[in-house]
């Protein structure tokens, strides 16, 4: 058995209140990421999954503590890391794409700027060399017109076609090793999910990417994640591969969430 | 790819015990260091005003009650003016014109600016433009000029200062109610508060303006210390009040030629006096817009 | 037609209405407020026959509409009116006190936007550690206080105490010649006479009362950049660009600021129209010979002419204010070129 990519050991946390005291979100959360494997992270709204994502990258909310625990990624702990050395992972070693692309992209700037500004720091290089690569990436995402694309602003673009943008940024431009997908698909329109889920799994495999994807769609997942992480009020609840836990899950509560999708037996 | 109901229910249940909610309602009962600071500094204030009338160290109006020019010392604990006036006395009695002048003017503006508001802002049509037009046009007046060519007309006394201060607050009160009971008037509670028969009077002042206080309670804060600043600013050229009334701009200004001689403390105290107030004000305002602006919340 | 025209077009039609209206509120506000100035012209022991003539001397004899409608036909032909006291036209008055005013204005609002920007940022990102509480107090004092009074202990700091500054007598010390006139602004005027020692007395001269505007001004300013900037911090792109490992500076500098921008423009549009519209305090406390003093003047001696005419340029000054940050906002969010 090969080592995990990134591994989440046993992290705990929660939210620091008015009066001082921590209340718990996450309760030893642990669970690792295969190399080359698409692994999904399901749970409700609030069970921790994004959080626990988004401590991997140290962008979590200011007012999360964290009580215990270690995320390690190519043997070294990233909670260890000072600020600087976490700086050279963001991006360049571990990227990620969020839920609403629009509004995680800076709207004063047009997205071509922001891509080839985020290409010369992790490439270096001229402005004209990365603001190309940044017309190239959104043309492997199939954005119709990339040269007209790359000059217009964030707002110009539909909800989908952001998604499209910023799975360029994250994946192509970037180039990490690994690659987090916060909720990619959410709040888009059914039809364009697809669309942006099959673009997803295509560039996972011809760049040889490690993925992470958090979501509450099961349906996503059966077809296509090679592995699951089911959480809930922040715990794991199980972990396996994508079968087991469609075909066999062995607890309750992933039982009743695949009942509560459609997808497994009735409990 | 089949559509699936992402968990809604489940959703529901989650949000409604997320340790957020919790902290979130418990931030909002527990008063924040801005607002009793501002409000404790009000309260030495009013304490210092009601005081005054019943006792001062020495007669704030009476001159020569020591000699002129005194530094600050154990008699007069402030100094003396040039006519000898004790400097403690002027300023504890400065409070009833100042505050009072403030609070008066504030709450007139409030009411007159906020009743127009809403009446513009529910109503629409003629009546709106009118009030806004009018609104406009007094704005792009300079408002400290306006003040001085009213009071000049009128002549200095208390009366005069707070209706010209209240009148030139009113615009603003009346922009602000009105962009947020227009922003409200066709929302589904105004509906609803209108198809089960209340009149449309009732629908705007008890059911929209409620809503719609937030922002103008925490712009009279901003408001009240923008009058007793100009309040000072009329008092310092000398056209508030007459010459000898303690107000803290009317005593900055008497010890103007003063400072230029070195007799620095006639014209000091009263600025920190001004500061006091206008700054406990600001601090109530950031306070105010804290608890009713949900964007500014933690 | 392009955007930016459009815009312009549709400021200057809106304006006029608006000036208009400022006008005719001024005209009669004055006359009925600023009261009867044939008294501060007779003699007291004038004979009636004596007032009727100074009356029609100063154009007070007709009805009120009558004169209302010479002088706005006037108004029509660029002809601002006689000022009472000073005997000139009033738009010969205005252009001399213009520069002084605009000298101390734009000193004092650079120092403000240069030091006041800044340290709003400085406060957002170090939010509600002791950077933050510091500019917070001090921003708070500075718009606590009468700018009069900051005024006055500047003076007494520097001048009276320590005596490294001139006292409030002007633009240059008292008996100095100003070089001749080429654009009003004195700072440029010495330096093109070649007498870089009255340059050095001017920039003196207006250390003070550019501090005491400076400071005034960068409260708001600071206060404002705090809120706008921490605002923009908690937004989605910012957490992309940490994300994507860009420095604290540039997602600070460039990402957050950048965004953070137009309510700080906004307010310092509407400071601007403040400042040149003449700091009345500020230039009557420091012997300045610019608009404000000019203003004050006016409403004391009741001159008609000389205050409808520094009304109407405080007011046309708000507009162009204005205008200028509604071009700013184009450059600044492309969401509001469209």
């Amino acid at each position: 058995m090969t080592a995990a990519l990134l591994s989440i050991d046993r992290l705990s946390g929660g939210f620091l209140g008015a009066d001082g005291g921590i209340a718990p979100v996450l309760d030893a959360v642990s669970y690792d990421l295969m190399p080359g494997q698409l692994t999904a992270v399901v749970g409700e709204t609030g069970s921790g999954k994004s959080l626990t994502a988004l401590s991997v990258l140290g962008i979590q909310p200011p007012a999360f503590r964290r009580t215990g625990g270690r995320i390690l990624f190519g043997g070294r702990d990233l909670l260890s890391l000072d600020a600087a050395a976490m700086r050279t992972i963001r991006g360049a070693r571990i990227s990620i794409v969020f839920q609403d692309a629009r509004a995680a992209m800076n709207p004063v700037f047009t997205v071509g700027r922001q891509m080839a500004d985020v290409f010369r720091l992790h490439h270096g290089g001229s402005a004209r060399h990365a603001m190309d690569r940044a017309i190239e990436a959104l043309g492997r995402v199939r954005i119709p017109e990339p040269e007209r694309r790359a000059r217009q602003y964030p707002h110009e673009f539909s909800g989908g076609m952001a998604q499209r943008a910023m799975i360029a940024l994250a994946a192509l431009i970037c180039q990490p090793s690994l690659l987090i997908l916060d909720e990619p698909t959410t709040g888009l329109d059914v039809t364009i999910q697809a669309d942006i889920m099959t673009l997803i799994v295509e560039l996972c495999r011809d760049q040889g990417l490690t993925a992470c994807l958090i979501t509450h769609d099961l349906g996503v997942v059966a077809e296509t994640c090679d592995a699951v992480v089911v959480m809930h009020a922040g715990r794991v609840v199980e972990t396996g591969s994508t079968e087991q836990i469609f075909t066999a899950p062995a607890e309750p509560y992933t039982r009743r969430l695949l009942a509560a999708s459609q997808l497994g037996e009735p409990v | 790819m089949k559509p699936l109901a992402p968990l809604e229910g489940l959703e529901l249940a989650e949000a409604a015990s997320a340790p957020g909610a919790t902290i979130r309602t418990r931030r909002r009962l527990r008063l924040s260091w801005s607002m009793r600071i501002g409000l404790g500094i009000l309260g030495v204030y009013v304490t210092v005003a009601m005081l005054s009338v019943f006792w001062t160290p020495y007669d704030p109006l009476a001159p020569g009650v020591g000699d002129s020019f005194l530094p600050p010392g154990q008699d007069f604990w402030l100094g003396t003016d040039r006519l000898g006036s004790d400097l403690l006395s002027r300023l504890m009695t400065g409070a009833q014109y100042d505050l009072g002048i403030t609070l008066v003017a504030v709450a007139v503006a409030l009411t007159l600016g906020t009743i127009l508001g809403v009446i513009a802002g529910y109503y629409g049509g003629v009546v709106d433009v009118v009030l806004l037009r009018g609104v406009e046009m007094f704005q792009a007046f300079p408002g400290l000029l306006f003040a001085m060519l009213i009071v000049k007309a009128v002549g200095p006394g208390v009366l005069n200062i707070i209706v010209v201060m209240s009148f030139i607050g009113i615009p603003d009160y009346l922009r602000l109610a009105r962009a947020e009971v227009q922003a409200r008037r066709n929302w589904p509670y105004a509906e609803a508060a209108r198809m089960v028969g209340n009149r449309a009077w009732q629908v705007a002042f008890l059911h929209l303006l409620p809503n719609s206080i937030g922002p103008v309670l925490a712009f009279t804060s901003i408001n009240a210390a923008f009058v007793a600043l100009i309040t000072a600013s009329l008092g310092f050229l000398g056209l508030g009040l007459s010459p000898n009334t303690p107000e803290w701009g009317n005593m900055i200004a008497r010890g103007q030629d003063a400072v230029m001689t070195g007799e620095w403390w006639i014209s000091f105290f009263p600025g920190l006096a001004i500061l006091g107030m206008t700054g406990a004000f600001y601090l109530l305002g950031d306070a105010i817009s804290d608890l009713t602006d949900p964007r500014r919340r933690r | 037609m392009p955007p930016l025209l459009r815009l312009i077009l549709r400021r200057v039609f809106w304006v006029l209405p608006v000036a208009l209206g400022v006008v005719t509120i001024t005209f009669f506000a004055a006359r009925v407020f600023a009261g009867d100035p044939t008294e501060l012209y007779a003699p007291p022991d004038a004979t009636d026959a004596l007032r009727a003539l100074i009356r029609i001397r100063l154009g007070l004899a007709d009805p009120l509409w009558v004169q209302y409608i010479h002088y706005i036909s006037a108004l029509l032909r660029g002809d601002l009116g006689m000022s009472f006291s000073t005997n000139r036209p009033v738009l010969i008055d205005l252009w001399d006190r213009l520069p002084a005013t605009l000298e101390l204005g734009f000193t004092g609002l650079t120092i403000g936007i240069l030091l006041g920007v800044p340290l709003g940022v400085i406060a957002a990102v170090n939010r509600e550690r002791w950077p933050d509480f510091l500019v917070r107090g001090v921003t708070l004092g500075g718009m606590a206080l009468p700018q009069f009074w900051i005024g006055l202990v500047l003076i007494w700091v520097f001048f009276v105490t320590l005596n490294w500054l001139p006292g409030p007598v002007g633009r240059l010390p008292v008996g100095i010649d100003p070089p001749s006139r080429l654009t009003g602004f004195m700072l440029i005027d010495t330096l093109a006479a070649g007498r870089p020692d009255l340059w050095f007395m001017a920039l003196k001269q207006l250390a003070l009362p550019a501090a005491t505007l400076g400071l005034t001004t960068l409260a708001p300013i600071a206060r404002v950049t705090r809120a706008s900037m921490v605002e923009a911090l908690q937004s989605d792109y910012i957490r992309t660009a940490t994300a994507m490992g860009h420095t604290n500076r540039t997602v600070w500098f460039r990402h957050g600021l950048r965004n953070a921008l137009l309510p700080v423009v906004t307010l310092i549009g509407g400071v601007a129209g403040h400042i040149f519209g003449g700091a009345v305090l500020l230039e009557s406390i420091f012997g300045w010979p610019g608009l404000g003093q000019y203003a004050l003047q006016a409403i004391d001696s009741s001159d008609f002419a000389a205050l409808q005419g520094f009304v109407i340029y405080a007011s046309l000054l708000y507009v162009l204010a204005f205008l200028v940050v509604d071009i700013l906002y184009m450059l600044i969010d492309p969401r509001i070129r469209q």
